[in-house]
């Protein structure tokens, strides 16, 4: 039997003291073993415990002079030509036919726009991608709106689970029907199961009753995007936690170019996944298929303050 | 070689650091989910992995680079905790390969906090359970 499958301690506050003990103890491990090391960290004022913080920081300082070291590596930073020249190159030129379908036009330029390995974005590659973006498929999408960012908008999306949306939901409450989405494939929409926790915002309704078309649309495309790891999200609420309450976002799969409108409606994944978003069963089938799992995406906020803009699939590819 | 965004800038920038692509304890996070309802209590116990794999990934750098490195290599960190040139810098002073030693301690730390869901009579071969 599984290792995963056996009983384990279901009393989250023992975990959580296991958890810290063992923080601890690898912490004063480090410093016994380390001690010129951990002296030399005191000096500096690095708190290793702190790292990611700190990251955060120095980063945020760097941005704010306006011009700093960012990555050493060779491909980290791509220097793009003017948005209006990537703009002429996919999006106005006028090929000899056949001419290229938008899909293929996005997937081109998201071939030139982005860096080959997965790293936070510059503002002039999210400006030239905003662009891009909202001329192919038509809708007005921002990496930063409001003044919020995310903590990166090119990352990985893992698949999650269905999210309980009020009390005493379960799965087969979620299988689509009619003309939903994931009608003609119900077993694809439903094989990931239900979370066994709420969302970072709870249910989405005190009661089936009070369970509007709305929501229920909110949880069939939901996304996670990692707010608890902005830099400022303890200290600015309960702003930052009802701003990103159900905002919209589009994402878009840089293999393929599928595109879909979430609302962000869960707080994760933890940075020790080696993932950065996470999408519902059906944001994920629309976007790669019954298969996907897991892939590259970009996740840029949705400008709709009048909320005209429909949850689900953007079929821009279409005639 | 180090360039200059000399035209772009971020503007509020995410806490990577230099070695989280070496990272996947997926299997963990989904054992807190089914295990850990509260998100807030999570998040906390998402915070407390993060920390003893920042000690665990400097504390194994810091096991096989030679001491009079030691400074220099934490000033790096220091410096630029996000910048994956940090790894090229070991992987000049370093015969071993630097990524494929901290993936294996971090699959090591993945075992062991698996343990921590296990009731040790229950404990066998839990260890050998592929984490990924």
């Amino acid at each position: 039997m599984s290792a995963l499958n056996k009983k384990v301690i279901v009393d989250p506050e023992e975990l959580r003291a296991k958890i810290k003990l063992k923080s601890i103890q690898t912490k004063t491990g480090f410093e016994s073993k380390h001690t010129e090391a951990s002296k030399y960290l005191k000096e500096i004022g690095l708190d290793l415990g702190k790292m990611r913080e700190h990251s955060a920081k120095l980063l945020t300082a760097g941005a704010i002079v306006g011009s700093v070291a960012l990555f050493s590596a060779p491909n980290s930073l791509a220097f793009l030509p003017p948005p209006n020249e990537i703009i002429e190159k996919y999006v106005n030129s006028v090929e000899s036919p056949p001419a290229l379908s938008r899909a293929i036009k996005l997937r081109n330029a998201l071939k030139d726009i982005l860096p080959g390995l997965l790293r936070p974005l510059n503002r002039d590659e999210e400006k030239t991608l905003e662009k891009v973006l909202q001329e192919l498929t038509g809708v007005p999408v921002r990496a930063a709106l409001e003044g919020e960012h995310l903590n990166t908008t090119y990352g990985k999306i893992g698949i999650e689970q269905h999210l309980r949306r009020y009390p005493g939901d379960t799965l087969s409450n979620h299988i689509p029907k009619g003309d939903e989405y994931g009608a003609d494939k119900s077993d694809e929409i439903i094989k990931e199961g239900m979370a066994p926790g709420l969302g970072a915002w709870g249910y989405f309704a005190p009661s089936k009753e009070a369970l509007t078309p709305n929501l229920i649309e909110i949880e069939r495309w939901y996304a996670v995007v990692q707010t608890l790891y902005l830099p400022n999200w303890n200290s600015r609420q309960p702003y930052l936690k009802d701003w990103y309450k159900y905002r919209k976002v589009m994402i878009v799969n840089t293999k393929n170019g599928k595109a879909v409108i979430a609302a962000i409606a869960d707080s994760g994944p933890a940075v020790w996944t080696g993932k950065h978003f996470g999408g519902s069963p059906e944001v994920m089938n629309y976007l790669g298929g019954p298969k996907y799992k897991k892939g590259p995406v970009i996740v840029f906020f949705v400008d709709d303050p009048e909320n005209k803009i429909p949850l689900g699939p953007v079929e821009y590819n279409e005639v | 070689m180090i360039k200059w965004a000399s035209c772009g800038i971020l503007i509020q920038e995410m806490s990577r650091l230099f070695y989280d692509h070496l990272i996947n304890l997926s299997k963990i996070e989904k054992l807190i989910k089914k295990h850990v309802k509260d998100s807030e209590a999570r998040y906390e116990i998402y915070r407390l992995i993060d920390e003893i794999i920042h000690h665990r990934v400097i504390g194994c750098i810091l096991d096989r680079l030679p001491k009079h490195h030691h400074k220099d290599f934490l000033n790096h960190v220091h410096k630029k905790p996000h910048d994956t040139g940090v790894l090229d810098y070991l992987k000049e002073r370093l015969a071993e390969d630097v990524e494929e030693f901290i993936r294996q301690e971090i699959y090591l730390l993945g075992n062991e906090l698996l343990e921590l869901f296990v009731k040790p009579h229950e404990y066998d071969n839990a260890h050998k359970h592929n984490l990924h």
